[in-house]
């Protein structure tokens, strides 16, 4: 059980340390119906909370032991600690504004990876050192965004102070609270805050501010996000957003445009070349301090919020309003162009309290964004330059101050210039000013080695101006339910007011979901970023620029809906597996249900806005229900399940080979990849499966299953594969050097479909490495309870135990043979690799460094399953040979993907291009 | 300078020489807040005489009328007032008379500005009269056109209260940028008499100012308005780049601690209402801001098509020096000393002049100013004084000596 005293429980309370407590004596009484498999794999979980995991990152690790915690850590007292903490804060960043301030922080991982035996001998093989590229400096972890309102610099302190990021910040590697804090201390800060309130943070904290400058820190914040996150930038014209990707080679030179209180243009010719151009004085400045005297508004997103109810023609002087209601249609103004902002507002017999605050700060935003596009635009014809990035805190996403700063540069450039924008837009100074750090190791970062996750506490860390941090488990789901029973707004759609003719120039109200502003939705736009800097691009795609993993394109409404009713539907019987998983306890419970709430109102949220984080995939959802359960501290929903079907489908798998082996090689070849297909119906992501698990006996269905398969399949290349395999009469191929074979699920589908294909090809004399699952995600089997799997099969197999033993899978047995069997003929390998994912699906642009390094002398590729080879990857080409296969176990997919029904079976195969 | 009458109203006391002299050719500019008027009148001993000295122009044969051009403005909500003024001086009379037809019969006079669509069935109802619509930029760049070729001393330059006239030479006028400051803002680039495009524009103008400063400091007039600002101390409202960087300036990018880093940026504090912060202040900080924003895209419209004189005129300026200062300051600082803003003595009756100018097409051959005698602003002249404030020398929009000649 020691694997389970390292489980990241975050609770931090003496409540849930006594239920963590209990659930240990529940596991150790728990009947051991699977005893053998049940020792290895609780031993083989364990390092699931260590670093060689890599998504693990979404929940916070920490490590009670030696704590006996009283009340939450994150209190401020901060003589309340974790002496075993594994997870240091670091580098701090700070931009300091005139409105508000930015916080940049990174949180790092001790790397703490096991000295596995198995896992060396792997990277020997492999030929990964080990050492060099991950030494120094970035050794993963998370990237977190926070903002405050300048006015309210003691929540900042207090924040900073919480978090003991002052002293982290520093290069101590396990900060030592009892430390004194070091006098020369700093931290790097941008803004003109950074000397305003350099003498306050030396007093209360003790550290010095050391001075970036603005532009530097906006330019370089600017250059590290358009070069390393994927969905940064995006077009917003009518209410529609549209990600953009950016070539890195076409990136500079551009126009970057920063409202903040004021406006600042600068002209981006590289890293580090830039040249401020112009500005404006009229910025997000005139816009809260115009509108706070107009409006008595309490705050900056209550007046933005205002302005989504106005409309603008009561104070806007409009061209129908000089010329009747006609057009001036001679120099191209439509009625609607707004002649002159407030210019309805001298009438004599109206006052200020005569017009609706919610009409004066539309008229208002418009005025100034109009304003700010227009001169933008102009300083980019200026110079040549086609692209114009806004960043900055005026915009905060708000849809209505995008299309109208869009419009204005489409207006006035007849199309010609493209206004973009930022997802991180107010984070721009202070990532920047992260940057400045000499040793950050952010330099060489690259779009796949970032993974942006979004927590439930991403509203309050990443989006929304904070309060208290959350500090544990226990907090975040009490937040939940008052976040969810308040904010039954999160699903609900917001009524709009008609589109009316408020335009310039014939510009309607826009009348998307994107227009929907609320403080708690919209601010689940920033997510974390975790830095994986081990994850690379799967060295075999043809073309890895325009590689897309999703084949369904899920911006299509319809389909959209299709996807939130099949997961919305699927969630209940999830729930209950993971309850029931943890133990079914009273915490697991309330657990269970915080993750349903948190995962539904992500799901509502992707409705309202599908581009809410980002380009949305499949892929993206399924992913994004693994990670909400693991937040949620749900390591594995299946795994009794997983347990269960993988003995009693080891108990069958003798019959099934010697069954196989009483074949001809020609016809074995077509039962092995029948059999792929026929176990490939255990799926417990599908619901058609799931209905079907209660009709019978795995052996029982993957025999009809089996029986049920009658070439030719709906697609059929399997007569093109038979040929590359064996060859016309007379000429025998050359069998492949080494196969990866991407495996699915648990049981059936991986002991009785894939690991007898695997034992055909080494017995062919091709290198086989299985490519599992880094993390658990529904049934699929992962990497770490492969080598169990392949160890009981062995017992019965020697092709399969050689096979293992040279590929190091059999780490006990390999040190007995050492010695007794030099002589036998060694085996070419059977190894296992974790592809870096815990999703269903795998976006190969981020997969793990064994599997880049395994797949540069790989000439074969099977990919098996829905998630991989349909969902994902399913128009994906390859370098080297590639087999694509898959039973369809959903209707709608069956009919949009291959014209077929429920059950086909796919077998697409394409020789390397 | 002493503080204009804050009633716009009609002069009740008849104008000197209007009383006597006979008065002809009205035309009008309707925009938005002003109606603007030109009209001419005939100089009492004038009458209707053959050219004799402009005979080099080769309009010998016609008569030549001599008189004065006469400018009169009024607020546009108050168009009862311009039509009483109308009827009361019999201008639509006599404005027609010499084109042949009776005075029974049907007027048309030449207005342009959106509100010669809007007003036309008012006019028609209480003068009897149509207004032959011209078009507004039209009408703009030939009253530009006209006053910067043929009067003297009309165009000049504003620095640090400094005045200069500037002389321009007639044969390298164009190509220039004329930008009308009116309630919103138009700017055309101007190639020659006729020939111009409308080329960029911004809906912040003077119609931005005075509606936003009616909201926020109850004046009851633009012009009030416009005096307040003089007294006013922006610092207070704005955000200035010495308040970010506490009190130093970031000369890395060239901005002093005392240039406005965001207008009414300072606004947001907590604990101050609106009634806190004193009109004055707010009235500078919203003209720096409408002005140096007008300044900085004129500039840089300016810098696209390669022009180096900028025109500025309309009704917002009023020849109100500070807010000729910042557009001056704007354009100076943006394009770093490259290019000039210049102001008209005339500025608010382009489109006015304009109008009055069309005329031409329909039987006025030409309109000739004569080597201007610049009539010196005096009480007794004129209905420029009439309606605005009589506030400075730089204010007056003196009546221009000229001859007609018809055909």
């Amino acid at each position: 059980m020691a694997g389970l005293t390292q489980h990241p429980i975050l609770g931090t309370n003496d409540t849930i340390k006594e239920e963590e407590k209990k659930k240990q004596e529940v596991d150790q009484t728990k009947p051991l119906s699977l005893d053998k498999l049940e020792g290895q794999t609780e031993k083989d979980m364990a390092p699931v909370t260590g670093s060689s995991i890599h998504r693990s990152g979404s929940r916070p690790q920490l490590d009670l032991s030696k704590a006996a915690i009283q009340g939450t850590f994150e209190e401020r007292d901060p003589t309340i600690l974790l002496p075993n903490q594994s997870d240091h804060l670091s580098h701090l960043a700070l931009d300091i504004g005139g409105s508000l301030i930015k916080l940049v922080y990174f949180s790092r991982h001790e790397d703490q990876s096991i000295d596995d035996k198995r896992k060396k001998t792997l990277k020997e093989r492999l030929g990964i050192s080990n050492g060099g590229r991950r030494s120094y400096p970035v050794l993963g972890g998370r990237l977190h965004f926070v903002k405050f309102e300048t006015t309210k610099i003691n929540e900042c302190l207090d924040f900073i102070y919480s978090k003991q990021l002052h002293r982290g910040g520093m290069d101590v590697r396990i900060w030592n609270p009892d430390a004194p804090t070091n006098e020369n201390a700093v931290i790097k800060a941008t803004g003109g805050g950074a000397y305003k309130f350099a003498d306050l943070f030396k007093e209360r904290l003790g550290v010095g501010l050391d001075k970036e400058d603005e532009m530097n820190c906006l330019v370089a914040g600017a250059n590290f996000l358009l070069k390393a996150i994927r969905h940064e930038a995006f077009t917003h014209m009518e209410g529609q957003k549209e990600f953009v990707q950016i070539d890195q080679n076409e990136l500079y030179p551009y126009l970057l445009v920063n409202i903040g209180s004021g406006v600042s243009m600068i002209k981006v010719d590289g890293e580090g070349k830039f040249q401020r151009v112009s500005g404006t004085n009229v910025g997000g400045g005139t816009y809260w301090g115009l509108g706070r005297l107009l409006t008595k508004c309490k705050s900056f997103d209550e007046l933005l919020e205002l302005s989504q109810r106005g409309d603008n023609r009561t104070i806007d002087m409009l061209v129908g309003d000089i010329y009747g209601g006609m057009d001036y249609s001679k120099i191209g103004l439509s009625a609607s162009t707004i002649a002159s902002s407030f210019g309805k507002t001298i009438s004599e017999n109206k006052e200020l309290e005569d017009y609706r605050p919610e009409d004066i700060s539309l008229s208002l935003l418009r005025m100034i964004s109009y304003n700010i596009g227009q001169i933008s635009y102009l300083n980019a014809l200026r110079f040549g330059l086609k692209r114009i990035f806004f960043g900055g805190f005026f915009i905060r996403g708000h849809a209505y101050t995008m299309d109208t700063i869009s419009f204005a540069v489409q207006f006035w450039s007849k199309g010609e210039a493209q206004a973009m924008f930022l997802r991180h837009e107010g984070f721009l100074g202070a990532l920047g000013a992260f940057m400045s750090y000499e040793k950050h190791g952010l330099d060489d970062l690259m779009v796949h080695h970032l993974v942006e996750r979004f927590p439930m506490g991403a509203p309050y860390t990443g989006g929304k101006i904070h309060g208290p941090p959350l500090g544990d488990l226990n907090e975040k789901i009490s937040w939940m339910e008052k976040f969810v029973r308040k904010g039954t707004e999160i699903t609900a759609p917001v009524p709009m007011d008609p589109p009316g003719t408020t335009g310039l120039g014939g510009f309607e109200v826009p009348s998307s979901k994107g227009g929907t502003l609320r403080s708690d939705a919209s601010a689940l736009n920033i997510g974390v970023l975790h830095l994986v800097p081990t994850l690379e691009v799967f060295p075999l795609l043809v073309d890895p620029k325009s590689y897309e993993p999703n084949t369904i394109d899920l911006s299509d409404h319809s389909e959209l809906e299709y996807w939130f009713t099949v997961l919305s539907g699927h969630l209940p019987d999830l729930v209950d597996k993971a309850v029931a998983s943890e133990g079914g306890t009273e915490d697991a419970k309330r657990r269970g249900d915080a993750f349903a709430r948190a995962f539904s109102a992500h799901l509502a949220r992707l409705m309202e806005e599908p581009a809410a984080y980002g380009k949305l995939g499949l892929a993206n959802l399924l992913e994004l229900r693994e990670e909400c359960l693991r937040e949620f501290q749900f390591v594995d929903c299946y795994r009794s399940i997983k347990q269960r079907e993988n003995e009693a489908s080891l108990a069958v798998l003798p019959d099934l080979l010697m069954e196989l082996d009483s074949m001809s090689e020609e016809t074995r070849m077509l039962s092995l990849i029948e059999g792929v297909l026929a176990a490939n119906i255990f799926d417990w992501g599908s619901r058609a499966c799931v209905d079907l698990y209660h009709k019978g006996t795995i052996i029982e269905i993957y025999r009809m299953s089996r029986d049920k398969m009658h070439r030719p399949w709906r697609v059929d290349d399997f007569d093109v594969f038979q040929k590359r395999m064996f060859g016309s009469r007379d000429k025998k191929p050359r069998p492949h050097k080494r196969a990866l074979l991407f495996v699915d699920n648990s049981g059936a589908d991986v002991v009785l479909g894939m690991l007898p294909l695997a034992r055909e090809l080494l017995r062919r004399g091709t290198e086989v490495v299985l490519v599992a699952n880094s993390l658990p995600a529904l049934n699929d089997v992962t990497a770490m309870e492969l080598p169990e799997i392949v160890a009981e099969a062995a017992k019965h197999c020697d092709i399969l135990r050689r096979a293992a033993e040279a590929g190091g899978l059999l780490v006990d047995a390999m040190i007995s043979n050492l010695d007794g069997s030099k002589g036998n003929p060694s085996s070419v390998p059977l190894m296992v690799v974790e592809n870096g994912c815990g999703s269903p699906c795998i976006d190969l642009r981020q997969v793990s460094s064994e599997l880049a390094a395994a797949a540069k002398e790989a000439d074969l590729i099977i990919l098996e399953g829905m998630g991989r080879a349909l969902h994902t990857n399913f128009n994906a080409r390859f370098k080297c040979d590639a087999l694509k296969l898959a039973m369809v176990k959903n209707q709608r997919l069956a009919e949009k993907l291959i014209k077929g029904n429920i059950y086909d079976c796919v077998c697409r195969y394409e020789p390397a291009s | 300078m002493e503080i204009g009458n804050l009633e716009n109203h009609v002069q009740s006391e008849p104008m000197e020489e209007s009383s006597q002299a006979q008065i002809s050719h009205l035309a009008l500019d309707i925009g938005g807040s002003l109606i603007k008027l030109v009209y001419f009148s005939q100089n009492s001993d004038g009458g209707c005489s053959k050219s004799s000295v402009q005979v080099s122009n080769g309009n010998e044969g016609g008569p030549v009328l001599q008189g004065k051009l006469h400018f009169a403005k009024f607020e546009t909500a108050k168009i009862h007032d311009c039509i009483d003024f109308i009827q009361s001086k019999q201008l639509r009379v006599t404005g027609c008379q010499h084109n042949g037809a009776s005075a029974n019969e049907k007027c048309v006079i030449k207005a342009t500005g959106g509100g010669a669509y809007k007003f036309a069935d008012l006019f028609k109802e209480k003068l009897g009269i149509c207004l032959g619509k011209e078009d507004e930029m039209d009408s703009l760049v030939a009253g530009a056109n006209f006053l910067l070729k043929s009067v003297h001393n009309e165009a000049f330059t504003y620095m640090d209260g400094q005045k200069e006239f500037a002389q321009i030479d007639q044969e390298d006028l164009y190509p220039y940028l004329l930008v009308n400051i009116g309630s919103g803002v138009s700017m055309i680039k101007v190639d020659g008499p006729g020939k111009f495009e409308r080329v960029s524009g911004t809906n912040v103008g003077g119609g931005t100012f005075w509606g936003l400063g009616r909201l926020l400091t109850k004046c009851k007039s633009f012009d009030e308005l416009l005096e307040l600002s003089h007294r006013g101390n922006n610092r207070v409202v704005d955000m200035l780049v010495g308040d970010i960087y506490g009190g130093t300036d970031y000369k890395k990018i060239g901005l002093s601690s005392t240039a406005i880093a965001s207008s009414f940026g300072k606004a947001i504090s907590d604990n101050k209402e609106l009634e806190d912060y004193k009109p004055e202040d707010i009235s500078r900080s919203l003209l720096r801001m409408i002005s140096n924003n007008i300044g900085q895209i004129s500039y840089l419209n300016a810098l696209r098509f390669g022009l180096k004189r900028i025109f500025f005129a309309g009704f917002f300026l009023r020849g109100h020096a500070y807010t000729m200062d910042t557009i001056a300051v704007a354009v100076h600082f943006w394009s770093k000393g490259e290019a000039k803003a210049m102001f008209l003595r005339h500025e608010g009756f382009l489109g006015a002049l304009g109008a009055f100018m069309s005329y031409e097409k329909h039987g006025f051959d030409n309109l000739m100013v004569h080597q201007l005698v610049q009539q010196s602003p005096s009480a007794s002249h004129g209905g420029d004084k009439t309606h605005g404030p009589a506030d400075s020398e730089l204010n007056d929009n003196p009546s221009i000596n000229c001859s007609i000649y018809l055909s």
